[in-house]
């Protein structure tokens, strides 16, 4: 395809946006699909991804446009996963494109999300649109978003367009404005064969299939390649585009945005980011931008019934051929038995593996709280990197800990500013600046320690802004704070699945939260357990649980026996299920309750 | 078909005796029991001797005790107790019978009811005065008023059973430590042979279970352990021996009856609903007497439901019913003395060694049933 005649794009927006609807129109107005595919094939999207209002795996699709000046394009859109747990992966897919538009909601105004995703786009130097969408809804207002546009944005608010993607208003303009204002792919002086991979998936048929973004050179069939960064070569048995299906062609050249498939086994030998080059005659450079990617957070996953083990070891196994990003590693816990530890992303990936290894394996799994990861130096020299607390080294070994900041973007309408500037605070927040959007709503940038807000800062940000307020976020970096190891005891026992790093001065009331949820939910014993939370062998919250004082049956004769017999046996196959923390038992549901309802 | 035990096996030593009857149904009790309704009495009894007649021929024999509960027993008029009385007599091997006790009712018997009890055997008389309180009598449903419990009690001594036993009832709804303080002192001034205490328990299909069900009843164990700890130090303190969870008794008193089940010994039990358990064959006849009439007449017993208990079964039960008893458990039972939970109860005061036996004390007593679980 003759590149000035190709044009590649992503469409980045807030949630709920219409980033789906406007999609769909392209492919309709450009005859891509038809309505009746629409629905079978149109994202290839899990029930998740359709549920939730998300992308998760990238959707690129080739449309055919025959433009106002006489010529036919080649529109490669590539849409992206939203989220920033998967901002790496949108950084690669942004930077196969030359233009992003930017849907802003009429009635709503630029959101957080918008705000993180521009900046994206912005750091990849693409050209950016901006489209003013759902116009036509009664509370549309769309010079209050040229307006936003411009103060919040900081892009030209008069270029931007009017549509409304679901009556289908403005859609000619947009592809009018895609081909006249994104620019062409640039080309390289030499043919040296560079190509971005920015997704891959695995099909159980043909290996995996690399999505891959053409800088210079052509691939065909038979060509042996090289990742760059793996070194590996392969042979390449069959490339095409996305119409959107799989579409052979005979060759990918400049430009071109499509896909490679080079009998490669699993998902995690094609890294995100990696340049494909001629195995013969290689690029001296790969193409910039890749990074490994590493697990941000960190969490144990358990089946709830103990015998499901194996399966729970398949199954994710089984995730992990399509989610390169995700890793686990077997672990044991004497609270809830034989599982893993599980790195992810961030806490949406977390959740998204969780709800798939219920949903697509039917495993009924239970997660500890999640964690981030550390870096710690120790008094001997050496660094540590720690994704698990129980292996945080003692205090005295310990010269310095740093923890994961994030830069959050906080919108929320401004009667709500004093709430949330509190609950900032009280999660270690650092306001960097606020801005305001407009007459209602302000901006609030934060740096936050990632830890802070795994668990229920957006459901808290939500609630206390009646659902207006919106949050996200991007990677900023470690820094030193002052965190300890918190332990759980109970009976004098630590309980592995509640050991936690936590900030020194938060460390006394998270400790009696989790002790007060504690006693709620163990059963009374024999005799008195204590509960206690501990930091370096000091106990810094205390609750207890009485001795069981009454247990025993009133009449015990020859018509009773019987039954008494089957009482005993009943509450003792209860006693074999449970988890034994020292001399104390207690049901695995107990736990499991604890580790649902806390963070 | 239940397997019987062959000859040259001990034989039977304890009879249980069940008479269903009841004036009127009390609202707590979970026993097998009706209003006497348009029962045959007559044929009824026929039935009884019956089985028993069945049971001396097929069962090797050599009763020691005899229970008679219920319903209740003195519900029979002195003519059809008479009747049932000598057909037991010519049927089974009565003549070692060292304790024949019968559960009765306040005021439903009078002197010469007793008289007939006595001349027939019965040496034991077991009184179930549940509370000498007569709001508490009211809402447990009892015939009787305090006086009349007395009259009983007084009317039973005169006609000069050997021994007389009180049964009283705990935990009540609404009851206070008070008001059960004045029962035991009752109850004690009164000088029975034995005591037997029961915390109020709320039964399958009965109509306190719904009211339980409905909250109007709250239960509470921890609220009940007062109750239970302040007859287990008042009763003693009278010279009463406390030999089971329940049970009191003066010197001498201790039911042999109840004992020998506490023990594991084989029993025999006639009429419905009564289990029979013969060494490791264990039995429940028809709950319902006019199926239990019928079958009877047609087979000669009427044995409904069966198990034969396994070694692990039979462990469990031994274990669950010699805790409960002032002797306790056979050390070797349980694992030795040094079995981690033998060590830990008694660490904890909850049990303490008496020679060759593992015995709760009276903290651990209360905890008897998650103590037997523990041991299990």
């Amino acid at each position: 395809m003759d590149p000035a005649l190709t044009r590649n794009f992503s469409i980045i927006a807030h949630i709920d946006h219409g980033k789906t609807t406007l999609s769909d129109r392209l492919l309709e107005v450009t005859r891509t699909i038809t309505e009746r595919q629409k629905q079978d094939q149109l994202l290839d999207a899990m029930d998740l991804e359709r549920e939730r209002g998300i992308t998760i795996k990238a959707h690129p699709v080739t449309m055919a446009y025959a433009a106002r000046d006489g010529k036919t394009y080649q529109l490669n859109l590539l849409d992206t996963p939203g989220h920033v747990d998967f901002s790496y992966e949108v950084s690669r897919s942004l930077a196969a494109c030359e233009g992003a538009l930017v849907l802003v909601d009429a009635a709503q105004g630029v959101e957080a999300q918008t705000v993180a995703n521009v900046q994206l786009a912005m750091n990849q130097n693409l050209m950016i649109l901006p489209i003013i969408n759902k116009i036509d809804l009664p509370g549309a207002d769309p010079e209050k978003c040229r307006h936003q546009i411009e103060e919040v944005l900081a892009l030209p608010g008069e270029d931007a367009l009017l549509a409304s993607a679901k009556e289908g208003i403005g859609i000619e303009d947009i592809l009018e404005a895609i081909v006249e204002r994104v620019p062409p792919p640039r080309l390289r002086g030499d043919d040296t064969l560079r190509a971005s991979v920015f997704d891959s998936v695995f099909d159980s048929y043909r290996g995996v299939v690399s999505y891959v973004r053409v800088f210079s050179g052509t691939i065909e069939k038979g060509r042996r390649i090289r990742m760059m960064a793996t070194g590996n070569d392969y042979e390449v048995k069959e490339v095409g585009v996305f119409t959107p299906k799989q579409s052979p062609r005979p060759a990918l050249g400049p430009g071109d945005v499509g896909y490679l498939i080079a009998n490669v086994k699993s998902t995690a030998d094609v890294k995100i980011g990696d340049t494909v080059t001629d195995a013969r005659k290689p690029a001296a450079e790969a193409l910039p931008g890749f990074k490994e990617i590493h697990p941000m957070v960190f969490a144990g996953v358990y089946p709830v019934s103990s015998e499901d083990f194996e399966q729970l070891k398949l199954a994710i196994g089984k995730l992990q051929i399509n989610d390169a990003a995700l890793t686990f590693m077997a672990e044991s816990s004497a609270a809830l038995g034989f599982g893993f530890r599980c790195g992810f992303l961030g806490l949406l990936h977390m959740e998204i593996v969780l709800e798939r290894l219920r949903r697509e394996f039917g495993m009924d799994v239970i997660s500890t709280y999640p964690g981030v990861v550390y870096e710690v130096d120790k008094t001997n020299g050496e660094t540590q990197v720690i994704d698990n607390p129980l292996m945080l080294p003692e205090p005295q070994e310990i010269e310095e800990i740093r923890e994961p900041l994030v830069k959050a973007f906080i919108m929320l309408p401004n009667e709500y500013i004093g709430d949330v500037l509190q609950l900032a605070m009280e999660k270690r927040g650092i306001v960097d600046h606020t801005e305001t959007i407009d007459d209602g709503r302000v901006m609030l940038v934060c740096l936050l320690p990632l830890n802070e807000i795994l668990v229920d800062f957006n459901d808290r940000l939500k609630s206390m802004t009646r659902g207006y307020g919106s949050m996200d976020y991007e990677h900023a970096g470690y820094q030193p704070a002052k965190l300890v190891r918190m332990d759980m005891l109970i009976a004098g026992e630590p309980v592995d699945a509640f050991a936690t790093i936590v900030h020194r001065d938060k460390a006394a009331s998270y400790g009696r939260k989790l002790a007060a949820k504690l006693k709620d939910v163990i059963p009374r014993q024999l005799f008195v357990v204590a509960i206690q939370a501990a930091v370096g062998g000091k106990i810094i919250a205390r609750e207890s649980i009485g001795a069981m004082r009454k247990n025993v049956t009133a009449k015990c004769y020859g018509g009773d026996i019987t039954r008494k017999r089957k009482l005993l046996e009943k509450q003792k196959e209860g006693k074999k299920k449970m988890k034994a923390i020292g001399r104390v038992s207690i049901p695995q549901e107990a736990f499991i309750e604890v580790l649902k309802t806390s963070g | 078909m239940i397997q019987v035990p062959p000859a040259d096996r001990e034989p039977v030593r304890h009879l249980y005796v069940h008479i269903p009857f009841c004036h009127r149904i009390c609202p707590y009790c979970g026993f097998y029991k009706h209003t006497p309704g348009a029962t045959d009495r007559k044929r009824f009894i026929a039935a009884l001797v019956a089985e028993a007649h069945h049971a001396a021929a097929t069962i090797p024999l050599d009763i020691e005790t005899v229970f008679f509960g219920g319903g209740t027993p003195t519900l029979l008029s002195h003519t059809h107790l008479e009747l049932l009385l000598d057909g037991l007599h010519q049927t089974l091997p009565l003549s070692n019978v060292r304790e024949w006790t019968f559960e009765a009712n306040p005021k439903t018997f009078d002197r010469a009811k007793l008289e007939i009890l006595r001349t027939h055997g019965a040496t034991r008389l077991s009184l179930g005065v549940q509370s000498w309180n007569s709001q508490f009598l009211q809402l447990l449903g009892r015939d009787h008023t305090p006086e009349g419990a007395r009259e009983s009690f007084e009317l039973a001594r005169q006609s000069g059973f050997p021994s007389l036993g009180i049964d009283l009832m705990f935990a009540l709804p609404g009851q206070t430590i008070d008001q059960w303080r004045d029962d035991i002192d009752t109850t004690l001034d009164l000088q029975p042979d034995h005591i037997s205490t029961y915390n109020l328990t709320y039964e399958e299909d009965t109509e306190f279970m719904q009211r339980f069900e409905r909250g109007e009843f709250h239960q509470d164990p921890d609220a009940d352990a007062p109750f239970f700890l302040l007859a287990a130090e008042k009763i003693p303190a009278k010279g009463y021996h406390h030999y089971e969870i329940s049970n009191y008794a003066r010197p001498g008193h201790a039911s042999q009856h109840n004992s020998a089940y506490w023990k594991g010994s084989s029993y025999l039990g006639l009429g419905p609903s009564a289990v029979s358990t013969i060494h490791r064959q264990r039995w429940t006849n028809i709950p319902d007497t006019t199926r239990y009439i019928e079958a009877v007449e047609s087979f000669h017993h009427a044995r409904g439901s069966a198990e034969t208990l396994t070694d692990n079964d039979w462990r469990t039960e031994r274990l669950a019913l010699a805790l409960r008893t002032s002797q306790g458990i056979a050390l070797e039972m349980v694992g030795g003395p040094h079995n981690p939970t033998v060590q830990s109860l008694l660490e904890q005061n909850l049990a303490h060694i008496r020679q060759t036996h593992l015995a709760l004390t009276r903290k651990g007593r209360l905890l008897a049933d998650t103590i037997a679980t523990e041991l299990l």
